[in-house]
């Protein structure tokens, strides 16, 4: 059974309690920051800040209305990183969530590149190529044995819950229906059904986030067209090959003992 | 008739030709690490990636070594690639039935680069080109454009890899293994062919380079 997290930017206060929770879970180092001016810290996800709260400061009928939105991997259904990792160390776990195996991780990148989010973030030697992808793996060491992840653990708001993804969405379109106005639930269907669903307050665009996020169409053609193409191309030309050796090699001994 | 050699490659021709073969199988092989999903493993913890990007660099250093120590070389042989006439239509229409029957009647006479073998390096040009822009592309540029761009900046890396890669099989393939080539590989490692065999598959370049000299003036061995 496909499990999810979901999280209600209505109940969010933005105490950053997931981010510590994230990072000492999984044992993650603290990044150093500058003060920028605002709250929101660390500015970005890093290879070693999973998850982290986003502020966005929208004008909302006159007054301005301070939004917080979680920003971490989706878990998508139709995850562009799974369809172009060539080692499937991004996997869809059997609960539905994108698992992830760092010691099968090749440092390709791929992943950053397909993911529709601007989740995954790699970690090394950009020059030589020497590098670790990193991003939020459902915490599968607490789900698996029948524990919420840390983030939903620790949340004292109940801005995140976590169970059955079919108790999530009924969950979070009763919420929806208590807030009314723009309040929407955000990745029931988005790629395939997201295994992390948002009640959002607001528009999906007020809270940054893509409002129909795709795999992107090179990703499948290269994945799904050129890669058996290129199969398909090579095989001919051996097998062509393979012919003319054998007609030619008979052309010849033929000739040989005709002398 | 007695025998005799003449040189069809020199000595640094040769060597270029090695270190780009070199460089090519180390690169094909970890990319393909890549390409194909059961050899993912190979991959794991980026050696692979190292030892591509170590290859890559000898792959562009090489031409444009070679470049600039014989400009007129080189010119020669790109006008070579980019130009083609009847003749060449005439070889491709004969080919098959050469490669195939061994019947040589109807192959039009050719310079030091037959049809193919132009025809062969043209594809490697623009292949080598596609791969190494692109791949210059992901390996300094990643982070500067966005990742719809790299995308497809990586289609068009595993394109130059079906095209190109399909096309140095056939390479391989007549360079050294169809039993009618017997001296392409030797003109490679050795550097010379047989005066017979010049005559009748590279019959232009034999009669330019023994112009005004006696048959036994060609390097004899």
């Amino acid at each position: 059974m496909a499990k999810a997290i979901l999280f209600d930017s209505s109940k969010c206060t933005a105490c950053r309690a997931c981010q510590v929770a994230c990072k000492q879970w999984n044992d993650l180092e603290a990044d150093e920051t500058t003060n920028r001016g605002t709250y929101e810290n660390p500015p970005d996800l890093t290879p070693r800040t999973w998850i982290k709260m986003r502020f966005t400061e929208v004008e909302d009928n006159g007054q301005i209305a301070w939004l917080f939105t979680r920003r971490a991997c989706m878990h998508c259904t139709d995850a562009g990183c799974v369809k172009v990792c060539p080692t499937k160390a991004v996997f869809h776990h059997a609960d539905g969530y994108v698992g992830y195996d760092k010691s099968k991780c090749t440092g390709c990148g791929y992943c950053v590149e397909a993911c529709p989010f601007d989740v995954p973030r790699l970690e090394g030697n950009k020059l030589t190529g020497n590098t670790k992808m990193e991003k939020c793996w459902f915490c599968e060491d607490r789900v698996d044995n029948d524990y919420a992840p840390a983030c939903v653990k620790t949340c004292p708001t109940g801005a995140l819950a976590f169970g059955e993804r079919e108790e999530m969405v009924a969950l979070g379109q009763a919420r929806v229906a208590e807030l009314g106005g723009d309040a929407h639930l955000y990745g029931e269907e988005e790629l395939g059904g997201l295994h992390v669903m948002y009640v959002l307050s607001h528009t999906t665009e007020d809270h940054g986030l893509p409002v129909n996020p795709e795999v992107s169409p090179a990703t499948t053609l290269w994945q799904d067209i050129l890669q058996p193409i290129g199969y398909g191309v090579v095989g001919v030309v051996a097998a062509g090959l393979l012919l003319n050796y054998v007609v030619a090699r008979a052309r010849t001994v033929k000739a040989k003992e005709g002398k | 008739m007695t025998h005799h050699e003449v040189e069809k490659y020199s000595l640094s021709a040769r060597w270029f030709h090695w270190i780009i073969t070199a460089t090519a199988i180390v690169l094909a092989v970890t990319g393909i690490f890549l390409y194909v999903d059961a050899f993912g493993g190979a991959a794991v913890d980026s050696y692979s990636r190292i030892a591509h990007r170590v290859a890559a660099v000898i792959f562009v250093a090489a031409p444009v070594l070679w470049f600039l120590a014989k400009p007129g070389r080189s010119l020669e042989f790109f006008k070579q690639i980019f130009s083609w006439g009847k003749d060449d239509i005439e070889w491709l229409k004969a080919a098959p039935g050469y490669y195939f029957g061994g019947d040589e009647s109807k192959m039009p006479p050719q310079p030091d680069m037959n049809s193919g073998q132009k025809l062969w390096a043209f594809v490697a040009f623009w292949s080598a080109l596609g791969f190494i822009v692109t791949g210059i592309f992901m390996w300094f540029f990643k982070d500067s454009f966005s990742s719809g761009v790299f995308t497809w900046m990586v289609v068009i890396h595993d394109l130059c890899f079906i095209v190109g890669g399909a096309m140095t099989l056939v390479h391989v393939y007549l360079g050294a293994i169809h039993p009618k080539m017997t001296e392409a590989l030797k003109s490679m490692t050795k550097g010379t062919i047989s005066a017979e065999y010049a005559k009748t598959h590279h019959g232009k370049w034999y009669e330019e380079v023994t112009k005004g000299k006696e048959a036994g003036e060609a390097k004899a061995e």
